[in-house]
């Protein structure tokens, strides 16, 4: 919207116009299915493989190992169900931590029905993960394994590699899947250096077109396909491929890589600059997650004694949008898992607002949140408090 | 002559209530009639009176106009017609159509009970409506061998309708959801608050023939626009019953501000209510509407209590309606459901963001309470804001 100040970046992005310029010219020019034959097709198919090689780059994998889907969620349904089922005859024991997004505790869910047991590791208070006692819970009978890189709600960043070696000595069987959908483009990604067997990401997160994600994989294991179809993305995904999606999802990752060092200082700063001039006006103002070890992007804050809807409201009715917990929580009545998690009073999970800015935040967007924010906040507060 | 115009398939609509009005028939026919067409208007409907029945000839599928037709209140039920010419061989050729039409939806080998009904409205007509039932029973008994008379409890009925102009026979009959027309009891102001009641008892008010206008007190700056679009959206489901239909959104953020900082706590639900009826009362005077209509039900919540709703009713001297008054919750959960509205209201949004609400309210308020605390702020300047900054919407489905 125009004249909006959106700091609601974790929840979607804003397609970068180059990317949707790309789009554009695939849905409209290379409209060929890349599994035809003639020049059309043809044409497609070199652009489908371009797009998979930006991609592997991107994520330090080969370009054999992704697997375009329709979004994160269902690449984590895929790598979760997928590898699970695979194998199943090694064990029916499944770790994940307790702040994984919805799509993947809903797979796990899924798993349970089939006879699988889940073990849920918990976090502290920052949304930490201990890797030793994480490792408690790997068993040899463990067959899947799944951590986020960076969680959505608080931006915690997880000590993915440190996990991996626990995986690998405790569970040698064990998938290990890591959600990257909001790490992806903010922090560097390396499936080999994550030492992780499948990584999940989307593209509308980093300024790419809704609808298109990808699964890939750091190995030769394969996990089992969740669709039936005419053998596309070697019949892991069959369905004619997304292409323009696709291109667009390459050509946002190329952008996100290309400035992801400049770009996530100055996400930071801005971010760092919100939380610094909110702290000062507002003395309870809490900020939850770890500060060391978090995406530039997110900050989630917990304004005491205020709801945290009436907040967003009053914010809104300002032309500022933000989210009440996930976006995908926001319009359910029940409480964040993840605020939970990190131990989160009822209260507190009702009073957390987060902010995230991503490449269209300008300076100007953080001042006038500056100063809207608190003006909004006390007049709620002294609302909220004469009973 | 004629004769090109008579026949073809006419819907065949029969009203209750609204024959039994004595002097003012006329007026509810009209008024009925009205409603059919502006129903039809997509249809490109010819709507006729034919005495104690109303007429209707659809160019397209009659099964749409029959659908939509299920809507209109005043309609106690609607079946498709042939119309033809009143000799005793057309009448037995469309008796054996209508009836082959209706065996083939009931497929099978299995014996159909039946019977023959006439009425005869042409006393001129040579043969009575015995007569007719009798002679055209035994033309379709040979015809269908699976039909079978049954006099007391028939599964199908062929209907024969002899009037001045023309014939008319058919075999189904779709009910319809009865009532008043709707406009023939006045115009009121229902209250919505996005919830599941309020929706249905603007239903119920149009059912006994209101126009009904929509009212809704939203705190934009608490509750957000959600609140807003689900009114709107209830608004275009209801219209489906009374055509266009018009919504006040009425600002509230200052009045329960207002409200809050000057107020008991376990008043403040009632105030806001007197408000929003004051403030109401205003429109209603505004847009010749006669009453309101809100979705209480006696006991559902606080605020609700007899005590509680005199309270409100203190509030402004204008009748309000509640049509739920005596409705369980899953009484008025079902009929939300087929009327349409209960997904849409059940949509999450807010309507009365949490700073506001009280954590006890009184459930027995009192009247001169009410009035002491209102004597503390400028009321009447509250209700002029809020009327001069009240938007107004025209929605449709």
């Amino acid at each position: 919207m125009e004249g909006a100040v959106y700091l609601d970046n974790a929840a979607t992005t804003r397609c970068d116009p180059r990317v949707a310029e790309a789009i554009g010219r695939t849905l409209s020019e290379d409209y060929g299915n890349p599994s035809s034959v003639h020049p059309l097709g043809v044409r497609a198919g070199r652009a489908l493989r371009a797009a998979r090689e930006t991609l592997a780059r991107a994520l330090d994998a080969g370009p054999a190992n992704v697997f375009f889907t329709s979004g994160g969620t269902e690449a984590n349904n895929l790598a979760l169900l997928g590898f699970a089922r695979a194998t199943r005859r090694h064990g029916l024991h499944v770790v994940v931590s307790a702040i994984e997004h919805p799509s993947t505790l809903g797979a796990v869910k899924a798993l349970e029905e089939e006879g699988f047991e889940t073990a849920i590791a918990p976090v502290d208070e920052k949304g930490r993960i201990d890797p030793d006692a994480f490792g408690e819970l790997l068993r040899p009978d463990t067959v899947a394994v799944a951590v986020m890189l960076a969680n959505n709600e608080v931006g915690a960043v997880a000590p993915i590699a440190e996990i991996a070696k626990r995986v690998r000595s405790r569970s040698p069987r064990a998938v290990f899947h890591v959600d990257a959908v909001q790490a992806f483009g903010k922090i560097p990604v390396s499936i080999r250096a994550l030492g992780a067997d499948s990584l999940s990401v989307s593209a509308h997160k980093i300024h790419g077109p809704k609808g298109v994600g990808a699964l890939v994989l750091g190995g030769r294991r394969r996990p089992r396909a969740l669709v039936f179809g005419g053998g596309q993305e070697e019949n892991l995904r069959p369905g004619t491929e997304n292409l323009p999606g696709i291109v667009g999802f390459a050509r946002a990752a190329a952008l996100a890589i290309e400035t992801l060092e400049a770009e996530a200082a100055r996400l930071r700063a801005l971010r760092d600059r919100l939380w610094a001039g909110l702290a000062k006006h507002i003395p309870d103002l809490r900020r939850n997650g770890d500060p060391e070890a978090c995406v530039p992007t997110i900050l989630s804050l917990t304004f005491p004694g205020v709801p945290a809807e009436a907040l967003l409201h009053q914010l809104e009715a300002k032309g500022i949008y933000v989210s009440a917990g996930a976006a995908c929580h926001a319009k359910k009545s029940s409480l964040s898992h993840v605020l939970v998690a990190l131990g989160l009073d009822r209260a507190h999970v009702n009073s957390t607002l987060r902010f995230s800015v991503g490449r269209f935040t300008t300076e100007e967007d953080v001042a006038v949140a500056l100063d809207a924010v608190p003006a909004a906040y006390e007049g709620l507060r002294a609302l909220a408090s004469k009973r | 002559m004629t004769q090109g115009l008579v026949t073809g398939t006419r819907l065949f609509v029969r009203y209750a209530e609204v024959g039994l009005k004595g002097r003012n028939r006329f007026f509810f026919e009209q008024a009925l009639i009205r409603n059919i067409r502006q129903a039809l208007a997509a249809e490109h409907a010819v709507v006729e009176r034919s005495w104690g029945r109303i007429l209707v000839r659809v160019p397209g599928d009659p099964a749409r106009a029959v659908e939509r037709l299920r809507d209109v209140f005043g309609i106690a039920s609607v079946s498709t017609a042939q119309a033809t010419d009143k000799e005793l061989v057309s009448l037995e050729t469309e008796a054996a159509r209508v009836a082959a039409a209706e065996l083939a939806r009931r497929p099978g080998d299995t014996l159909v009970p039946f019977r023959v009904e006439t009425s005869r409205a042409d006393k001129r007509f040579p043969l009575n409506s015995m007569e007719v039932n009798r002679r055209l029973g035994a033309v379709l008994l040979p015809r269908f061998p699976r039909l079978r008379v049954n006099l007391e409890e028939p599964d199908l009925t062929v209907g024969v309708d002899i009037r001045e102009e023309a014939a008319y026979v058919y075999a189904d009959r779709t009910a319809g959801p009865g009532g008043l027309p709707v406009g023939v009891s006045g115009r009121a102001l229902v209250l919505l608050s996005g919830g599941i009641d309020s929706p249905v008892a603007a239903w119920l008010s149009m059912k006994r023939g209101l126009r009904v206008r929509f009212a809704l007190f939203h705190s934009a700056a608490f509750v957000g626009e959600a609140a807003k679009e689900k009114a709107m959206d209830l608004v275009r489901i209801l219209s489906r019953f009374q055509g266009p239909s018009r919504i006040d959104v009425v600002p509230f953020a200052d009045v329960q501000t207002e409200i809050r900082k000057a107020s008991p706590e376990p008043y403040r639900t009632i105030l806001y209510r007197r408000m929003m009826h004051k403030i109401a009362e205003r429109l209603c005077g505004r847009h010749r509407c006669s009453a309101l209509v809100t979705g209480d039900a006696i006991g559902q919540v606080a605020s609700q209590t007899l005590a509680n709703l005199r309270c409100i009713d203190d509030a402004a001297p204008i009748p309000v309606l509640r049509p739920l008054l005596t409705y369980d919750k899953l009484e008025t959960i079902a009929l939300a459901r087929r009327i349409g509205t209960f997904e849409t209201s059940i949509r999450p949004a807010e309507d009365c963001c949490t700073v506001f609400q009280p954590e006890f309210p009184v459930t027995r308020g009192r009247v001169d309470v009410c009035r002491e605390v209102e004597a503390t702020f400028d009321v009447d300047r509250l209700v002029v804001e809020a009327l001069k900054a009240t938007e107004r919407f025209a929605l449709e489905t």
